[in-house]
């Protein structure tokens, strides 16, 4: 994506706002020609506006033209003469406010629920909008509809469409703006996040109803003022001017526009919002409906061809010839393609400032303590009554043959997941009912069996991902870049920068991580859930995949991380060898219940263990 | 009041015979098929271009519509959904909607300013029962819409085919170990939810009068909002679901009707969803139902 610096912004503003009145007195721009153009821009804002839901969030909504009607009333009531009669900017703002709070109030009920639940209601809302609120006399004057009047700069009127065009234009490169910040936050990191896998997300520390919820509010208010500015533009509005097909179109073109896309969207809201006029022009109004069906068309082929979106289509295929280029450059060089890397020095961070102080000691306590955890998945028990300990300072190990229900430990543990009874103290506090982000916060790192990185992002954006805990700006200044987000910004990037060079991965940097091999992706994420120094680092198998020399090497980081970091290893391993290694003491689960704990050399000679594992050799 | 659970009940059935699709397709593909209500509405077309125009009986316009409409069903199936099978779900629902924009858009191409009305599929005098009449044609859409209803339930729970789709769900494994394959539960559920739509949008146009491009997904929503009060994977659930969106439809608008308040039913949709969503996500039987039906 890229990124329009300061300076350029404003010659952008600047030429947009002084070329349509220009070119409208010189007569090269009709009234007709104003409003038509006029009405693609505020198109492209709605499809801003659904493409920061769809595109970086991963949710849906089909009823997105009720939240620009929302945004059009209420523009309407704040600034028309016979209502509140407010500026104009105070009216968009406004709108844009109403929009937000819309959205919601009735996103809410749906977006703490897993599924499609947002797509319902807002169906559900554009139907009401439609039939009911638009029509009702409190709100638009009845189904006959509202006028809006343009904006007034001291005595001047912007009577002309020309004229208007500029203020759309500059609203646009305002939404535009607000949209570039998105990205380059922690909001754009956190949305990718989410869509990509919400477990991963939470045990970044992302609270994902949180941000599911932020993305469509931010979305809703982008509507308010797209919806504001159709109002301004067209002067007048009803209940039929937001109906339930338009906000079908919109998905069209926002899914067309390629998903995450700016210059995509809007050129395709463009394209959309003119093309109709055009057929009509030159073929005549037998061709009425026919951008309709080609559209939908399209859609269909494009999201069963590439369900990620055309624009993510084309930087895949991008990628792809940008690695190829580079293993035949390496293989000029005589280099091998594919090395294993042994795992470097992970990095020492200090604990970053922002995060509850690390409590001195407890007193004996353990750090982590699992106390009777029962998981039962349908009619099967995958836990019963496990129990585990976890003294600072110590690596421990949880063995178990496939199936024994270690993950799920460890997802009952980390917070993914509610247990059906027992209690997890972490720190010499009870978390059993907290969310996956919160014990993030607290201290609890960790890594998945299949990799949990978003893996569309680069090494670095994986990085500040990892700090997503610490990030601590609000919304509003990751919205305006005004106050402590450009600074917090920076402050992540160093210490990503640093983690990388602890990695030894600076040429890694800007690689997207599913372009690296397994072996690398591996020690990004080590790297990851080290760069906030959690007191708690739980592994699951961090060993598979990797070449022998990288696991051997894999022992000597661990103890590092005990020994010269100070932190605490909680590990799930096949490989037992390196197990025995390393371990201090060893937790054996077996069919959901924990069988052994005790010392490992003497815990993986009892019988009882070894007839767990054997049991399973025998069944395969 | 008697009138107004009579009226709400007999449009449920219908929105019940809507959210009984929507719930057969969750469960085989745990998504939307957001173009369902359409293909009810394209049904209607050809079953007006076949009695009214053709002046075929109406059984025969009505049996082409359904087979019709479940063909659509399938056929988008096999292109767009079996395609996407390791896509996310939201990806699948958005595909749906390109469906359903391509139903609309070809309707109104086609469509000319008359209103359209099919004629109803028996005539006869109505019955009043508690205050209101209950015309021939309601009193065989709550018939039909039980039958099914029940038929579909029978033929789920007795067979082994019915009882793969049931499984498919929640563990889609299993089901291929047993003998199922899945894609053939996918492209019935598909049919299935396309031809009760169909169906439902035939029993119910009579009673209403004229339709137009969009008319049944507007139903749809209806169902949409029943399937969520049903708990989405519950079929009884469902088809409750649908009587009980009915019933608070009419008693809402038949308390609050208003000049002030224009299209108050809508409203109500609106707001029994979200307050389900709120109190009850998992439907309102979740309580009532055995756990291993509503477990995901």
């Amino acid at each position: 994506m890229k990124r329009l610096p300061a300076p350029r912004m404003l010659l952008l503003a600047l030429a947009f706002g002084a070329i349509p009145p220009l070119v409208g007195r010189a007569g090269l721009l009709t009234d007709y020609s104003a409003i038509l153009v006029g009405g693609a821009v505020c198109y492209a804002v709605a499809g801003l506006s659904l493409n920061l839901l769809m595109g970086y969030a991963g949710q849906i909504s089909l009823g997105h033209f009720a939240l620009l009607g929302v945004g059009a009333f209420a523009s309407g009531i704040f600034s028309g003469a016979d209502r509140m009669g407010l500026p104009f900017v105070v009216s968009i703002a406004g709108a844009a406010a109403v929009g937000a709070a819309i959205a919601f109030v009735i996103g809410l009920p749906a977006l703490r629920l897993r599924g499609l639940y947002l797509a319902v209601v807002t169906i559900a809302l554009s139907y009401a909008a439609e039939q009911s609120l638009f029509r009702a006399s409190f709100i638009s004057g009845g189904s006959s509809g509202m006028q809006l009047p343009r904006p007034i700069l001291g005595s001047f009127v912007f009577t002309r469409n020309a004229d208007f065009l500029a203020v759309l234009l500059l609203l646009l490169l305002l939404v535009w703006q607000f949209d570039v910040n998105i990205t380059r936050s922690k909001l754009g990191r956190a949305f990718h996040a989410v869509r990509t896998d919400e477990a991963v997300a939470a045990s970044f520390g992302v609270d994902v109803t949180r941000y599911k919820l932020l993305a469509f509010v931010v979305s809703g208010a982008f509507a308010g003022i797209a919806g504001a500015m159709y109002g301004h533009l067209y002067q007048f509005v009803n209940s039929e001017s937001f109906g339930y097909h338009k906000s079908l179109l919109l998905v069209i073109v926002v899914v067309l526009g390629g998903l995450r896309s700016r210059a995509g969207v809007v050129a395709a809201a463009g394209f959309f919002s003119l093309l109709p006029v055009g057929l009509i022009k030159v073929f005549g109004t037998g061709f009425r409906g026919t951008d309709l069906i080609v559209g939908a068309l399209l859609l269909m082929y494009t999201v069963a061809r590439y369900p990620g979106g055309m624009a993510e289509a084309m930087r895949q295929g991008k990628e792809r010839q940008a690695v190829k280029a580079a293993k035949r450059a390496a293989v000029a060089q005589g280099e091998a393609g594919d090395e294993q890397p042994v795992v470097p020095k992970l990095p020492q961070m200090p604990r970053p400032s922002g995060l509850p102080a690390r409590p001195a000691e407890m007193a004996g306590m353990p750090l982590l303590s699992a106390t009777d955890i029962c998981v039962s998945f349908g009619g099967l028990k995958a836990l019963d009554r496990a129990s585990l300990d976890v003294h600072r300072g110590r690596i421990v190990g949880l063995i178990g043959p496939n199936g024994a229900g270690k993950t799920t430990m460890f997802n009952a543990i980390s917070g993914l997941l509610r247990p059906d009874s027992g209690s997890v103290h972490l720190l010499g506090e009870d978390v059993s009912g907290l969310p996956a982000h919160v014990r993030a916060r607290a201290g609890v790192g960790r890594t998945f069996q299949l990799i949990g990185l978003a893996k569309d992002l680069s090494v670095t954006e994986n990085l500040l991902l990892a700090q997503h805990v610490v990030a601590g700006y609000g919304v509003v200044s990751a919205l305006t870049r005004i106050g402590k987000a450009a600074k917090v910004e920076r402050e992540l990037r160093d210490r990503a920068a640093e983690a990388l060079e602890a990695l030894g991965f600076e040429r890694f940097a800007g690689t997207p991580v599913k372009n690296l091999s397994h072996g690398q992706q591996r020690i990004v994420e080590l790297g990851c859930a080290m760069v906030t120094a959690p007191e708690l680092l739980m592994l699951d198998e961090p060993s598979a995949g990797m070449a022998p020399g990288a696991a051997e090497n894999l022992a000597v980081r661990l103890r590092d991380i005990r020994d010269e970091l100070g932190r605490t290893v909680l590990l799930i391993e096949h490989n037992i060898p390196l197990v025995l290694d390393v371990c201090d003491e060893l937790y054996v689960l077996s069919s959901g219940e924990m069988l052994a704990h005790g010392a490992p050399d003497e815990v993986v000679r009892r019988e009882d263990v070894i007839g767990a594992y054997l049991g399973e050799a025998v069944a395969i | 009041m008697g009138q107004t659970l009579i009226l709400g009940l007999m449009t449920g059935g219908i929105y019940g015979l809507f959210a009984l699709g929507i719930a057969l397709v969750y469960r085989g593909s745990r998504t939307f098929n957001f173009a369902q209500g359409e293909i009810g509405t394209m049904g209607l077309f050809i079953a007006f271009g076949l009695v009214e125009r053709v002046g075929l009986p109406w059984l025969v316009g009505a049996l082409v519509a359904i087979l019709a409409a479940a063909l659509v069903g399938f056929v988008f199936e096999r292109l767009v959904v079996r395609v996407m099978i390791d896509a996310s779900r939201v990806a699948v629902a958005v595909g749906s909607v390109g469906l359903l924009m391509l139903l609309l858009a070809v309707e109104f191409k086609i469509v000319t300013v008359s209103a359209r009305s099919l004629r109803a599929p028996i005539g006869g005098v109505g019955k009043e029962i508690l205050g209101v009449v209950v015309s021939p044609t309601h009193m065989l859409s709550i018939g039909v819409a039980a039958l099914v209803a029940v038929g579909l339930a029978l033929m789920l729970k007795k067979t082994d085919f019915g009882l793969g789709v049931l499984a498919a769900a929640q563990d889609p494994v299993a089901v291929r170990l047993v003998g199922v394959p899945l894609a053939r539960v996918s492209g019935f559920v598909w049919a299935m939810g396309a031809a009760l739509s169909a169906l439902a949008a035939l029993l119910v146009e009579p009673t209403v009068g004229v339709f137009a491009p969009g008319y049944a997904s507007e139903l749809f929503l209806k169902g949409l909002a029943a399937a969520v009060v049903g708990g989405l994977t519950s079929l009884p659930g469902a088809f409750v679901g649908g009587l009980v969106v009915g019933v608070t439809e009419a008693g809402v608008s038949r308390v609050f009707a208003s000049a002030a308040f224009p299209g108050i039913k809508s409203l109500t949709v609106l707001g029994l969803i979200l307050c389900v969503l709120l109190f009850r996500p998992g439907g309102l039987l979740s309580g009532l139902v055995a756990k291993g039906e509503s477990a995901s």
